[in-house]
């Protein structure tokens, strides 16, 4: 029993930093965006929150100034997409190069140094060693529901979503595709690199180079997982951490099971969801996705 | 603009001249940063030790360098004129030995390496002859009997030294169970932490490890307040000031220098380099504030005894993790067998594989 609560607690610490950018790009996706670049953020948010928490002795500014620069970075990816027509998938690469070079730039001084991190709380008691976290991982469950209402619940969401599906119309019915698009890639912009943020001064304590490890793309596979419902990509983020924790853990009682099978678990359960699903999934797909808005003919 | 590009280049030839002809040009690539309190720097020091010894070596240095554009980096060191090169990571080597047939007047050192040619010979420490050393202080340690080993990946040198940490510490405390974890990478900081949490709530309370850099590891160890042994650099101390009991590093400086002064003098020789504390290739650190006075002097007594011979930590009869005799009775392994272990010593937990 205590070996299974070890193991929940784990997951959900694992599970945290994907479902940041899992909940931006839920959104992203929703406005038909497809972005590729959110490794490339994480990594950014992760150099910039290591760097900051450094220089100032401050794990939050960190995070701030972490939020602020994937706000800005995500900023030029909207700007080529929605205003300069770029196509989707090249510019979220680009993006994602970008990210992985400039973090490496922005982290150099701080290899092999030592910042301030945030500080845990323990659900189970002070002296706890399980369900301990810091305040990031209970603000990245507490935003499914929020994100869920916000996309599914509320006016300005169906905006969303009509922009997502047919910005031609939304743009008729008085929406304005391109303001919804900037909006949502400001949200996921801070999000991912609140992800990374939270790997570099949350759970681990330290940066080194490309330290996401895949997890950028983890988060893509995870929306069509989650066939772009926030809830459902809980569930993902959970496997996904869980899988991580469980190999560790097995191999601490014992139990020997390979490192690299159980790192495919998250793309495996993907290829699942679209083998399965299929035309479930192509019919619950924004219809705009990845597609270039040229714009309406304003009359 | 023409006479300006002739005074510059007159002022940088004249730069050069006054500067004098370095004695010899030294290089070195690492495929990690410098400074990650790890096996990188640990490489590093050794270069900057170098340099400090004979300073008339000029150095040449990249780091963070891929597998895949090291002959390339190391090449240019060559046209830089490099006469010494150290590519400084275990996957450099067949990089390292397509130029050395390429470049006969150039000298290539080679961690860890089991190639040789004229003009290329390796180098490393007896580590897990070392490791014996960190098991004898964490026997010592452990308060629940368990102690907890995260490799990178499975290979021969970490099951190796999982093993001397096991050995030494049962050589101190029989009921030790040591606890095996690979992550699967040699970096990669949040599998490295979970692994951690792994081993602490299974109730290891002392943890070493064979990784990059284990930077990770110490801080979650410190933050739970159990105890940690660090390796490859003692540079690791800083990040568990209170959890630190002992560390090895690699000390690689003075032979560093050695080889220069053997390359200046024309009496280098391709041959597989393998000391141990004794000779101060690896080092063991300070011990931590929480150590008592009894074991820090067990733990030396043990180093005397390996420094002088008597003490042999993979002397027969060892048995693997199924009972098979693995090194039979009378029968010992030296440094140059430690690349054959693909099994774990009887009394751990976890895979080979």
């Amino acid at each position: 029993m205590s070996w299974f609560l070890s193991w929940i607690s784990g997951a959900i610490l694992y599970a945290a930093p994907i479902l940041f950018p899992t909940l931006g790009e839920v959104m992203e996706q929703r406005t038909g965006m497809v972005n590729l670049g959110l490794e490339g953020l994480m990594l950014l948010g992760a150099s910039v929150s290591f760097a900051v928490s450094y220089l100032t002795n401050n794990a939050w500014l960190g995070v701030l100034a972490a939020a602020g620069v994937g706000l800005l970075a995500n900023m030029v990816y909207a700007w080529l997409v929605v205003k300069r027509n770029a196509h989707q998938l090249a510019t979220g690469l680009a993006l994602m190069f970008f990210g992985i070079g400039i973090s490496a730039l922005i982290g150099k001084p701080y290899v092999g140094q030592m910042a301030p991190t945030l500080p845990k709380y323990a659900v189970l008691g002070p002296t706890s060693l399980i369900f301990r976290y810091d305040l990031l991982v209970y603000l990245a469950f507490f935003l499914v529901p929020v994100v869920w209402f916000l996309l599914f619940r509320t006016r300005f969401g169906l905006r969303l979503r009509a922009v997502g599906e047919s910005p031609a119309i939304a743009y008729a019915a008085g929406v304005s595709p391109e303001f919804m698009r900037f909006f949502v890639a400001a949200l996921a912009g801070v999000l991912a690199a609140v992800g990374g943020a939270h790997l570099a001064v949350g759970i681990t304590g330290t940066w080194s180079e490309g330290m996401t490890a895949g997890r950028g793309f983890i988060a893509v596979a995870l929306v069509i997982f989650s066939r772009w419902n926030p809830l459902r990509a809980v569930l993902g983020a959970l496997v996904f951490g869980g899988a991580v924790v469980l190999q560790l853990q097995l191999q601490a009682r014992g139990i020997g099971v390979s490192a690299f099978i159980l790192d495919m678990i998250p793309y495996v359960l993907t290829l699942l969801v679209l083998l399965i699903w299929g035309r479930g999934v192509r019919y619950v797909a924004p219809a705009s996705l990845g597609r270039v808005y040229f714009g309406t003919e304003r009359g | 603009m023409k006479r300006v590009v002739t005074v510059l280049a007159a002022l940088l030839v004249g730069g050069i001249v006054l500067a004098g002809e370095p004695c010899l040009t030294v290089g070195m690539i690492i495929g990690g940063p410098k400074d990650d309190a790890g096996y990188n720097q640990a490489q590093y020091e050794a270069l900057m030790t170098l340099k400090e010894k004979m300073p008339c070596v000029e150095i040449l240095f990249a780091e963070n360098v891929p597998e895949g554009e090291a002959e390339a980096v190391l090449e240019s060191m060559i046209q830089q004129g490099a006469k010494l090169l150290f590519p400084a990571g275990f996957g450099y080597m067949f990089p390292a030995l397509n130029l050395a047939k390429r470049y006969p007047d150039v000298i290539f050192m080679h961690p860890g390496g089991y190639m040789l040619a004229d003009n290329f010979g390796t180098y490393f420490s007896n580590v897990q002859f070392a490791y014996y050393l960190l098991g004898v202080a964490a026997g010592l340690m452990t308060k629940t009997g368990k102690i907890g080993f995260i490799g990178g990946m499975p290979i021969a040198f970490v099951l190796g030294n999982c093993n001397a940490f096991h050995l030494g510490a049962r050589a101190v405390n029989p009921n030790v169970t040591t606890y095996f974890v690979v992550t699967g990478a040699w970096v990669d900081r949040a599998k490295e932490v979970a692994a951690t949490q792994a081993l602490l709530q299974q109730g290891c309370d002392v943890i070493g490890s064979h990784l990059d850099s284990p930077i990770a590891v110490a801080q979650t160890v410190e933050a739970a307040g159990a105890f940690f042994v660090g390796y490859p650099s003692l540079a690791v101390q800083k990040f568990c000031p209170n959890a630190w009991v002992t560390g090895l590093g690699l000390t690689w400086g003075d032979f560093f220098a050695d080889i220069a002064q053997q390359v200046l003098d024309g009496t280098w020789k391709p041959a597989h380099i393998r000391k141990g504390v004794e000779a101060g290739f690896i080092t063991l650190g300070e011990f931590g504030p929480r150590v008592p006075e009894e074991v820090k002097k067990i733990v030396l007594e043990y180093k005397e005894k390996l420094i002088s011979g008597e003490l042999q930590p993979f002397a027969g009869p060892i048995r693997d993790q199924e009972g098979n005799i693995r090194i039979k009775e009378g029968e010992v392994w030296g440094p140059m067998d430690m690349g054959k272990f693909d099994w774990l010593v009887e009394g751990i937990v976890g895979s080979p594989k």
